[in-house]
């Protein structure tokens, strides 16, 4: 096989990718790139209006609150994922009965569409006869239904509902790096004298070190980044309390018809904001991948 | 050293990129990669004719509708015309679940537009805009000229001049009560005025809180919609533009909305609306309705059907005028949706068939059967006149009367910031003050409206002697 044989071979079987890539991912980047500096509602002209997509955003306080939202939702998502899945891998990682089964059971949400975890989620909360109110009721836990979806605690219970959706991916991906630790470390350290909690803290996590980076890495990107079980349960609401970045982004490209004066749409202040929401999901990220880079280091 | 700053600098391009690509996607999907997700929602596809045409004669054309509750009425039209019709043209119906807008917008980008569509007061003018329809003028007999043309509004039929679309029917909207929580807590009539509906859903509440039931809900997961459909007519019947447009100045002031939206926080913080509604849909709200959790709500006339078929329910209800201010009738409540039905796409390549199908789905016989079906109220005077009301139980209380009218059009403009739903809605759940409220919406919805009319998307007619009491006479 000649030089240039292969070469051409390779560059047929690289082609469906890169074609891929570029309609998908690179025409709709320099698309947004373009459009973030100018005034467009999907129809007549475009206008140029420099940097006024910027200035906008700069006193759009609305959006500044979807962003302080988005750190709270994905913080609170992390907080839970993170911890509950490796507490699940660590346990169906040893030799409890009935382990492949339960390891199916906490991954099923994952292959669950997020719309209807949503849709359970809110059959389960809502206020007027959510079962969880219903339940609380009937045992007089309390006395007139409680607002889980309400102004105060609807960030708590869409919070709650990723989580869920989440800990199975992520408990998987654990489960995957724990199998990958050796097991003479852990009879080693017994031999030692060391305990179990010992065992976890001393060679389990610091062994799980860059599985770990990653797969927090790929949280934090999906934390940032969801938003779909937030439209279905709450829409961004109430009053703007479970907004988030990408869902306020979303409302500016499509927004909600109703019988009263439509809203139009807005591609150019849309793509700006588009724009300024991925540099803040890329600092954060990159921030991450920065500080945690000793978790890389093994041995 | 730089391996590692290689290593992280395309980390960071990537994450960047990967992040942009999410949500680029969402601003490129306008134009370029949506049509597969569209494929999707429009699986509700439902074809009158069973095939495309084959011979190379047969004019196919397409019509798009998102009207769901009519589809088998206009199925049979179809059928009917498809087995009819000497000129062989096949209609194709289609009628999408949701996302019509976005849809029309897809088709129209990836050349794959239907012939003829379903055309709404809230959509027409956008439409228009992005030149997807073309005008029928030349089309329309002088007899459709006598038919309708006392209906045709600038605005909303034509635009520039041009002519787009024939009215058939329009929605009425009501305040929808349930008779058997007003017995039981003592009411007599509805509500005339808005301090009569706080009192009113004030003694709902305290007559049924202990079985679950409440005074008052509306659909507030989306403010700007339970707001159009309640907050509109109570401003229209009260002698006000019910989106906040002042048409004597043109200009907008929501002064007189806020004086409204207080009536509705009054209630809030009575605790007579009912709890979750800040979450609710209107489904979910018509589904406790049906139930008998709610005293009352504001909504259009397509209730009555809902309690037919989607939600059957053996509560005794009714809808009665929507309460005003002051109790007092000074405006009409505005016929909505009403001016538009079917349009033609500019990019039809069967123009002249798609009008014939136009032309027949505007038989007096069809609207007639429209409107007695309870598809929609007719606002055809000829057709008005000599039909018969629907049989559908609670439809009487929607019949247009001597206090229904369409209002002039007003401008529809984006501001920044929040719509004037979630900004009111915001002061309803927080409190604040009203004033500052409506002095930023006015600003903004002004400035836009500036903006607009700068652009020349909008055109506005300050008209100083305009008088609400004269509407519809």
């Amino acid at each position: 096989m000649t030089r240039w044989t292969r070469l051409r071979e390779n560059s047929l079987l690289l082609l469906p990718s890169v074609i891929l890539t570029v309609a998908l991912g690179i025409y709709p980047l320099i698309w947004v790139l373009r459009y973030m500096f100018y005034d467009y509602p999907g129809y007549g002209e475009e206008t140029f209006v420099g940097l006024e997509n910027f200035r906008r955003l700069l006193r759009d306080t609305a959006f500044w609150e979807s962003v302080r939202n988005t750190f709270v939702f994905a913080g609170g998502k992390l907080l839970i994922t993170v911890p509950l899945s490796l507490v699940l891998a660590v346990i169906l990682n040893g030799r409890l009965r009935g382990r492949h089964f339960l390891r199916a059971v906490f991954f099923m949400p994952t292959v669950v569409s997020t719309a209807v975890i949503a849709v359970v989620f809110y059959l389960i909360f809502n206020s007027y006869n959510g079962m969880v109110n219903q339940l609380l009721m009937k045992y007089h836990l309390i006395g007139s239904p409680f607002e889980w979806l309400g102004p105060k605690h609807a960030m708590l219970t869409v919070i709650l509902a990723a989580a869920w959706g989440a800990v199975g991916n992520y408990m998987l991906l654990f489960l995957a790096g724990l199998q990958s630790i050796p097991h003479d470390l852990y009879e080693a350290a017994a031999i030692d004298g060391a305990g179990p909690m010992q065992r976890f803290w001393r060679i389990t996590v610091p062994m799980l070190g860059p599985v770990m980076q990653i797969i927090i890495m790929l949280a934090i990107i999906a934390s940032l980044k969801g938003y779909e079980s937030i439209m279905v349960m709450t829409e961004g609401g109430p009053i703007g309390k479970t907004e988030v970045m990408y869902l306020y982004l979303y409302k500016l490209l499509f927004p909600v018809a109703t019988s009263g004066a439509p809203a139009d749409q807005q591609f150019g202040y849309g793509s700006a904001v588009g724009f300024t929401t991925a540099v803040i999901v890329g600092i954060i990220t990159a921030a991450y991948y920065w500080m945690s880079r000793k978790m890389n280091k093994v041995f | 050293m730089w391996k590692k700053g290689l290593g992280l600098g395309l980390t960071a391009a990537l994450a960047i990129g990967t992040a942009a690509c999410g949500n680029s996607s969402n601003n490129g999907d306008a134009s370029a990669s949506a049509p597969a997700s569209s494929a999707a929602t429009s699986s509700s596809t439902a074809s009158a004719a069973p095939s495309k045409a084959s011979s190379g004669d047969k004019a196919v054309i397409t019509y798009w509708t998102d009207d769901r509750h009519d589809q088998e009425y206009i199925k049979s039209l179809i059928d009917k015309f498809n087995a009819e019709n000497k000129d062989n043209i096949e209609v194709e119906l289609t009628v999408l679940s949701e996302n019509y807008n976005q849809s029309v917008d897809i088709a129209f980008s990836s050349n794959k537009a239907p012939d003829v569509l379903r055309l709404k007061s809230a959509n027409t003018e956008t439409f228009v805009k992005k030149g997807y329809l073309a005008p029928i003028d030349a089309y329309v007999t002088d007899d459709m000229k006598s038919k309708f043309g006392s209906l045709l509004l600038d605005g909303v039929n034509t635009f520039d001049g041009k002519l787009y679309s024939l009215p058939n029917s329009g929605q009425t909207l009501r305040l929808v009560y349930n008779k058997d929580l007003f017995d039981k807590a003592g009411i007599a009539n509805p509500p005339q005025s808005l301090q009569e509906m706080v009192d009113d859903a004030k003694k709902i509440t305290a007559a049924g809180k202990s079985e679950g039931a409440y005074g008052f809900a509306l659909n507030f997961k989306n403010p700007k919609s339970a707001f159009d459909r309640s907050i509109r007519e109570i401003l229209s019947l009260s002698g006000y533009q019910g989106l906040g447009y002042d048409l004597k100045t043109a200009q907008f002031d929501f002064k007189p909305y806020g004086q409204v939206v207080d009536y509705f926080k009054q209630m809030w913080d009575d605790g007579s609306v009912l709890p979750g509604a800040e979450t609710l849909d209107i489904d979910p709200m018509r589904a406790q309705f049906a139930a008998g959790k709610i005293g009352m709500y504001l909504s259009f006339a397509t209730e009555p059907g809902v309690y037919k078929d989607q939600f059957p329910t053996t509560i005794n209800w009714s809808a009665a005028l929507a309460p005003t201010l002051e109790g007092k009738q000074v405006g009409t409540s505005e016929i909505v949706s009403a001016g538009t039905w079917l349009g033609i796409s500019d990019r039809s390549k069967h123009k002249d068939a798609a009008w014939k199908f136009m032309a027949y789905m505007y038989q007096d016989d069809f609207l007639t059967a429209y409107h007695e079906q309870g598809f929609g109220i007719s606002v055809v005077p000829s057709i008005a006149e000599k039909a018969k009301n629907p049989d559908i139980p609670g439809m009487e209380g929607f019949l247009v009367g001597e206090h229904d009218s369409i209002w002039p059009v007003s401008p529809s403009v984006t501001p920044e910031g929040a719509n004037y739903g979630d900004a009111f809605f915001k002061y309803m759940l927080s409190g604040g003050d009203v004033n500052k409220v409506v002095t930023d919406l006015n600003a903004r919805y002004n400035d836009a409206l500036a903006k607009a009319v700068e652009k020349g998307d909008v055109k506005i007619q300050p008209n100083p002697s305009f008088d609400p009491s004269k509407l519809g006479s």
